[in-house]
């Protein structure tokens, strides 16, 4: 597998873990630049002008910034999340990390996973054609809930028409036809969250 | 044409063999030989082997009630080879994925499944004990009433509807799902879903084909 540049940018308050993670990267043998941010932001405004192909944080950085993630997500398509994990998560954070180490894992594990996360993203480079726009999104989010055609249609003021419209694009851009494939798949990219789901 | 060179060009040939109850072990016997000595209408085998190899029927090969009573022979074993192989070992694997790796998509993958099952059985049971029952009546010509029990529509759309999940597990496995290495289990798996997917098609393709034709005509005649 071919080997790319990993634009790395790290979101941590405490220094020791800056520093201890920016010592990790920088004497591994992988091919990485890594800046630092403090806030999300810090993170979107770099956005506009850097390139940046995995976020490492502390999960407990994302609590309550849940809209701010999946916007950040949503114009930057090819990155991951990926977080340290300090012994307390709360589990909506956790649902919006695409990986996550611990300060106990090994060099080794540390990196792997980091690998592992750009090399999803170049994944995610290839498998766009399922993009679906704001308003399937809206149609999709509210049909793994469970609404009905004319209830989707009545809360987002559209006709059935429209929404069996929507529907169809849905399953002709993602090759999913079942409602209960349907929700696996908006979690899998992360449009909705597991806890949004009833498991019984 | 000996069965062993179309078992070598073609291996699924072998669960088309099973279907009709038939032992793998073929020596030098050619087709002819073999469905003689098998009690199996040689038209029918070949049409079905010819489905198994991409090709459909030009014309119905079943014509008397024996013919008749194989074909639906042929889909009942495919029917226990289904509720008793092929999704056991499907369940198993997405269980043994589901317990290896902690994605809750995984948790919520083996519900999908298990519900979906649950729909094959009642439709593999609605085949065994309301539409093939139908088939053996109308032949016997025991039934005045014809269009009651069962109907042709409502038979291709329940088959619409399975083979359509299985592509949806299929897709969700392939394009969305990010499961970790795993690689041995997680081949297994789709190729299993792949026979699946290939038998329950050829499955609609002799009722389709070949059993609903057939039942149209007598009911014609």
């Amino acid at each position: 597998m071919s080997r790319h540049q990993l634009h790395i940018t790290i979101m941590v308050h405490s220094p020791i873990i800056y520093e201890g993670l920016h010592t990790v990267l920088s004497q591994s043998d992988m091919d990485c630049v890594i800046c630092k941010v403090d806030s999300l932001d810090d993170l979107e405004a770099i956005l506009h002008s850097k390139k940046v192909d995995i976020l490492i944080t502390n999960p407990l950085l994302l609590v309550n910034r849940e809209k701010d993630v999946k916007r950040i997500r949503k114009n930057n398509p090819h990155f991951s999340i990926v977080g340290i994990n300090l012994g307390i998560v709360d589990s909506h954070s956790l649902a919006l990390l695409d990986s996550s180490f611990t300060i106990f894992d090994t060099t080794e594990q540390v990196l792997s996973k980091l690998q592992k996360a750009g090399n999803n993203n170049k994944l995610k480079v290839t498998t766009n054609d399922d993009n679906l726009t704001e308003r399937e999104l809206d149609v999709l989010t509210k049909l793994v809930n469970g609404f009905s055609n004319k209830e989707i249609a009545d809360s987002l003021n559209i006709s059935i028409h429209t929404v069996v419209t929507h529907r169809k694009n849905i399953t002709t851009k993602t090759g999913i036809r079942s409602q209960s494939g349907l929700t696996i798949y908006a979690i899998s990219k992360k449009i909705i969250s597991i806890e949004e789901v009833d498991l019984h | 044409m000996k069965l062993f060179d179309l078992i070598e060009e073609n291996p699924s040939l072998l669960l088309m063999m099973q279907h009709f109850n038939i032992d793998f072990r073929v020596g030098d016997l050619t087709v002819s030989q073999l469905c003689n000595i098998e009690g199996v209408s040689e038209k029918l085998f070949i049409s079905i082997a010819n489905l198994y190899n991409g090709f459909r029927p030009v014309e119905n090969p079943i014509d008397s009630v024996d013919d008749l009573r194989q074909t639906i022979e042929f889909l009942r074993n495919s029917h226990d080879y289904y509720r008793e192989d092929k999704y056991p070992q499907i369940s198993s694997y997405i269980k043994q994925l589901q317990e290896n790796h902690p994605e809750k998509e995984l948790k919520l993958l083996e519900k999908f499944f298990y519900e979906y099952f649950a729909e094959v059985i009642d439709h593999l049971d609605y085949e065994d004990n309301v539409a093939f029952p139908y088939f053996i009546e109308l032949i016997n010509k025991k039934t005045s009433s014809k269009t009651d029990l069962y109907s042709a529509k409502e038979y291709s759309e329940h088959h619409t509807d399975i083979e359509l999940k299985i592509k949806d597990i299929k897709n969700l496995l392939l394009k969305y799902v990010s499961i970790s290495d795993d690689l041995n289990l997680r081949r297994k798996l789709l190729f299993s879903l792949f026979e699946l997917e290939y038998d329950l098609y050829i499955h609609s393709l002799i009722e389709e084909t070949i059993l609903i034709p057939f039942g149209y005509n007598i009911e014609k005649a």
